[in-house]
């Protein structure tokens, strides 16, 4: 999708939300508080665990006071069962072929040596977090708050590999391939195409997070980083990019990932719209790390509330919060710029005047004036994706 | 001279963190509390050979069309050989043990 008409949808989405038929029920806030599990993954702390094959694990909702989030709770989502247990990193290359002047396989040390090495701060979001927020359930995992982290990712611009080994003019799409392979052969690979004019500068293949090597389950040894947009094209232990001058038809692209193609991105449970588009850009969204629904705050006490926001790099310029259940907001204090696609923290300080349970609501707005939707505002789509409502935090002063 | 103690320290710590993914990592079995009933062996035979029990538990309460798309999705588009008696006695467990009571 161009640029411009992602600004279109979006701000389509964000302002029309009048005279609906829908059966759907009202969404909610998505759950909290899931239990973390007591089985530990290779890198990680204890998470909240969906599955073990493939694996899929959510980061707790306290980790989203930072503004990076650490590798050992970034959470975890694979599509297919078999993913390799052991990766040699000398022997390790990625190939670059299709309608290039010069085939290539590079090698990481190659791709840590010969190519300028860069940086860039992003935040990494299933498209289905937060599903458990609509009604009726859309199939799919049903993640709280946590499919989401933010890291620092360095690695090489994929503009720079592709330079080297030189794009034929016909050259339209770039079709990305990891090592996760399916229990059948005949099932089809988690394979991801990018239009050409969709890869900018700040896209990269990464092989550091925060300043470590990727962890395994996040996508070792190289990944693709796609600031802005949704994490189902960073496509993880990136072995073979292939360039064509034709999109193929691929299940991952064309039945997965993909949201109504209308104004409000929604539909009835009856009946599914169509067509669809793919899920894209991420839209405006916060989520509030500290206090945890259900905490007991005492009176006289200096409360305060932090979280993180974020948007698809246009940037957030505010988040807002409430305690009077969105009858007036107040600016919280906002952290220094790690880049327009990072996390903002936001910290916000009030001490409690009232006893009784007090709503937390957290706003985020962006650069273009987009903001985020009251729960009950936000349309049913049946894959459950791209939910942002207003961040609510129930606790209980006494 | 602190400074380089810590430099040092800093790198012993990523040498060892380069050292977990050197050798063959491990991802747990988790055992999952799937409901036993008729039907049960037609699950444990198809659907665990390409996923955990966890997708199953955690879709949340469905509709009987809901599951049916479900299994329709993982031959069709998984290819999963799933034969049509089988495809009977797995939607018939699913919708017992995790619908929502409507067929549609």
């Amino acid at each position: 999708m161009k640029r411009r008409d992602f600004f279109k949808v979006s701000i389509a989405a964000s302002t029309a939300i009048v005279g609906s038929s829908l059966s759907a029920g009202e969404t909610t806030q998505p759950i909290t508080g899931r239990s973390i599990s007591k089985f530990t993954f290779p890198e990680k702390k204890p998470m909240i665990t969906y599955s073990d094959r493939p694996p899929l694990l959510e980061a707790p909702r306290d980790v989203f006071t930072q503004s990076l989030t650490p590798n050992d709770e970034f959470f975890v989502r694979w599509h297919l069962p078999d993913i390799p247990t052991y990766i040699d990193p000398d022997t390790y290359t990625i190939k670059i072929d299709g309608l290039v002047e010069r085939e290539l396989n590079i090698s990481l040390k190659s791709l840590k040596h010969d190519f300028e090495q860069v940086e860039v701060t992003a935040v990494l979001q299933c498209g289905g977090n937060s599903r458990s927020a609509f009604h009726p359930i859309p199939g799919g995992i049903q993640w709280g708050s946590g499919a989401m982290g933010c890291a620092k990712w360095k690695g090489v611009r994929l503009s720079d590999i592709l330079d080297r080994a030189g794009l034929k003019k016909n050259a339209q799409w770039i079709g990305f391939n990891g090592l996760e392979k399916a229990a059948y052969y005949k099932t089809p690979n988690f394979v991801r195409e990018l239009h050409l004019e969709e890869l900018d500068d700040h896209v990269i293949l990464a092989y550091e997070m925060n300043g470590e090597d990727l962890p395994y389950l996040n996508g070792y040894p190289l990944r693709l980083v796609l600031p802005g947009y949704y994490s189902d094209s960073w496509v993880k232990m990136m072995s073979h990019i292939t360039v064509t001058n034709k999109y193929k038809s691929l299940f991952f692209m064309d039945e997965a990932y993909r949201v109504p193609d209308n104004k409000t991105e929604s539909e009835t449970p009856e009946k599914h719209f169509k067509p669809t588009k793919p899920i894209a850009k991420m839209n405006v969204k916060s989520v509030i790390g500290y206090p945890l629904e259900g905490a007991k705050i005492s009176h006289n006490s200096q409360l305060v509330v932090r979280g993180v926001a974020f948007d698809s790099g246009l940037g957030i310029k505010d988040v807002k919060i409430s305690l009077d259940d969105g009858k007036t907001w107040e600016s919280s204090l906002l952290d220094n710029n790690a880049g327009r696609y990072a996390y903002k923290a936001f910290r916000f300080s009030f001490k409690p005047s009232t006893y009784g349970k007090i709503n937390i609501m957290a706003k985020a707005i962006n650069r273009l004036g987009e903001e985020q939707p009251l729960a009950k505002d936000i349309l049913w789509n049946h894959g459950g994706y791209k939910y942002n409502g207003i961040d609510v935090v129930t606790i209980e002063v006494v | 001279m602190m400074i380089k103690k810590l430099i040092l320290l800093v790198g012993l710590v990523s040498s060892t963190l380069f050292a977990q993914v050197k050798s063959e990592v491990e991802v747990p079995y988790v055992s999952y509390e799937i409901k036993m009933g008729k039907g049960f062996d037609a699950v444990n035979g198809n659907c665990l050979m390409c996923h955990s029990f966890g997708y199953i538990i955690n879709q949340g309460p469905q509709s009987r069309e809901f599951w049916k798309k479900k299994i329709d999705k993982m031959i069709t588009h998984f290819k999963a050989p799933i034969d049509e008696k089988s495809q009977k006695i797995i939607l018939d467990y699913l919708y017992k043990h995790y619908g929502n009571g409507k067929l549609k």
